[in-house]
């Protein structure tokens, strides 16, 4: 009980919580939530946080990922918008969980973006007929490029329009006009 | 039965905000305020503005103390900064240093 900390249900706590010892959360943090003990998020508790513990109990509401070095345990009426991760994890019946779950031991913080190729070529490669999830995210992960090729493509005309004793060049969207109709001009 | 306690071995960076009692044991950096008590106990240290209702000292502060209501620096307790309140009590071996405004 010595090192036990209340965030009290009209309490309300913006920045970093950290240390050794066990807290328990009925009102509301924003902000990261790192102690070496025991989290308790109460029905009546409200996380926007990052929360990193040894075990984690949650029956309130949180937004932000979950890690815990030894469980997990997402009770019902709980309502978690994150990622979970811990060597065990439990979600009861009734526990709501929007995110990535992942148990086994905990590695480093999420590299998401490589995570996620990787397991779709080894899913590839082992030729699993296994959930698409992966598949679907590299298909996502895939897109991105293209816009920045159009973006290079736009912005190599630029050197045509010193040419013109147009206006300096910070107005981007004017340049991108006159480009145009040089362009057009030119064709 | 104190609603919000901070205790030993923790730290906040940050903002607290209650509207109920907050004790503290840890350690508080950034801002401090409570509609009601405040008790900072002995090993407990904030750095930090203290704005509340009636505050008990018996640990460390750094920081502007503003209440409501009274102020207690226990024996024991490690204050500098500016007191404002209606009451005042410094105890024997209370160490302080600050201006104390109370504000009749």
């Amino acid at each position: 009980m010595a090192n036990s900390t209340v965030i009290g249900r009209a309490s309300f706590i913006r920045g970093r919580v950290s240390g050794d010892g066990d807290l328990e959360i009925a009102g509301r943090v924003e902000g990261d939530v790192a102690v070496t003990g025991e989290v308790v998020v109460d029905t009546s508790g409200l996380v926007a946080a990052n929360v990193s513990a040894a075990r984690i109990v949650v029956r309130g509401a949180v937004k932000g990922d979950l890690v815990a070095d030894q469980v997990l345990l997402v009770e019902a009426g709980a309502r978690v918008v994150g990622d979970l991760r811990a060597p065990r994890i439990a979600i009861a019946p009734g526990g709501l969980v929007r995110g990535h779950v992942q148990t086994g031991a905990a590695g480093p913080a999420r590299p998401r973006a490589a995570v996620a190729p990787a397991r779709a070529v080894a899913t590839e490669t082992k030729a699993r007929p296994v959930v698409a999830p992966p598949v679907v995210r590299a298909v996502k992960a895939a897109p991105p490029p293209p816009p920045a090729k159009v973006v290079a493509t736009k912005t190599n005309p630029k050197p045509a329009a010193p040419a013109r004793p147009g206006p300096p060049p910070p107005v981007v969207p004017v340049l991108k006009k006159g480009t145009k109709a040089v362009q057009k001009k030119r064709g | 039965m104190a609603s919000t306690v901070i205790g030993a071995g923790i730290t906040i960076e940050g903002e607290v905000t209650s509207d109920e009692d907050v004790v503290v044991q840890g350690t508080v950096r950034g801002k401090l305020v409570a509609k009601d008590a405040v008790s900072v106990e002995q090993g407990g240290a904030v750095e930090a503005d203290i704005a509340g209702g009636p505050v008990a000292v018996a640990g460390t502060v750094t920081g502007n103390i503003t209440s409501s209501d009274r102020v207690d620096l226990q024996n024991g307790a490690k204050v500098i900064g500016n007191v404002k309140a209606t009451r005042i009590t410094i105890a024997d071996g209370a160490q302080f240093k600050g201006n104390v405004d109370m504000d009749v």
